[in-house]
């Protein structure tokens, strides 16, 4: 695979197992960041429509060899409609400026300085390509802070718990699950 | 991209549809092509299958 694309890892796999046990038949999923496509990929036996985005050309590519419906943007920018079920892996490595090697791989793992910048940005705006019902599987890190991540789901009108977990070296990651809090209404 | 795709598109910057203009199509998709966005007077690229929809505005043409 291409050395620009982010291979399918321990992160990819828990997501992964967390949405094939999430998704429904009748599901339009939207996948953000999909990287190599195994995700989607996987997912479109299991659901009406799935679409995935990544602002890698290189990711876009190989994604789309594997038979995605693929679109290049910046998170879901060019994307519209309602989606039951959002699935994203995204950039959540603190990284300080001095670390930053500047190629396309970057945008799969570089959070900015506390981990949380692309997350942050996901969790304002997602609101408007989900269904009212739909739910949303975010992938996060201890190394990003999933209490803090929980905190910006809520301070946005989601409840957020989580769904699967897995200890590798040096971090837990965890899938939350995210929906809109309809009783905060 | 296959055309019901385009439901689902719009222009990354102002949210509105998206006119299509179709070069390579085969049986199954648009292969290559153009998407343009008239209020923002900016047309974004279909290549390889793979519409480009990164945000930019008409001044960066």
């Amino acid at each position: 695979m291409d050395d620009q694309v982010y291979p399918p890892e321990a992160d990819t796999r828990l997501l992964l197992a967390a949405a094939l046990r999430e998704v429904r038949p009748s599901d339009r999923v939207l996948e953000i960041g999909t990287g190599s496509g195994e995700i989607a990929h996987a997912l479109q036996a299991s659901a009406a429509l799935v679409v995935a985005t990544d602002i890698s050309p290189h990711a876009a590519l190989a994604a789309k060899r594997r038979g995605v419906a693929v679109i290049r943007t910046d998170l879901f920018a060019g994307i519209c409609g309602a989606f039951d079920l959002v699935v994203f892996n995204p950039p959540y490595l603190p990284t300080s400026p001095d670390d930053r090697i500047d190629d396309w791989l970057e945008y799969a793992l570089d959070g900015g300085p506390d981990g949380r910048a692309v997350i942050e940005r996901f969790i304002e705006e997602i609101g408007r390509v989900l269904a009212p019902h739909g739910r949303i599987l975010l992938l996060v890190s201890s190394l990003t802070g999933i209490d803090e991540v929980r905190e910006a789901f809520s301070r946005q009108g989601y409840v957020s718990f989580a769904v699967a977990g897995e200890r590798i070296e040096g971090e837990t990651l965890v899938v939350l699950r995210a929906i809109r809090d309809l009783c905060a209404r | 991209m296959r055309r019901k795709l385009l439901d689902i598109i719009c222009c990354p910057v102002c949210k509105g549809d998206l006119v299509l203009q179709v070069t390579e199509e085969d049986e199954e998709e648009i292969l290559s092509g153009s998407l343009l966005c008239n209020a923002c007077r900016v047309t974004y690229e279909i290549s390889e299958g793979i519409p480009n929809l990164l945000p930019r505005t008409a001044s960066e043409d």
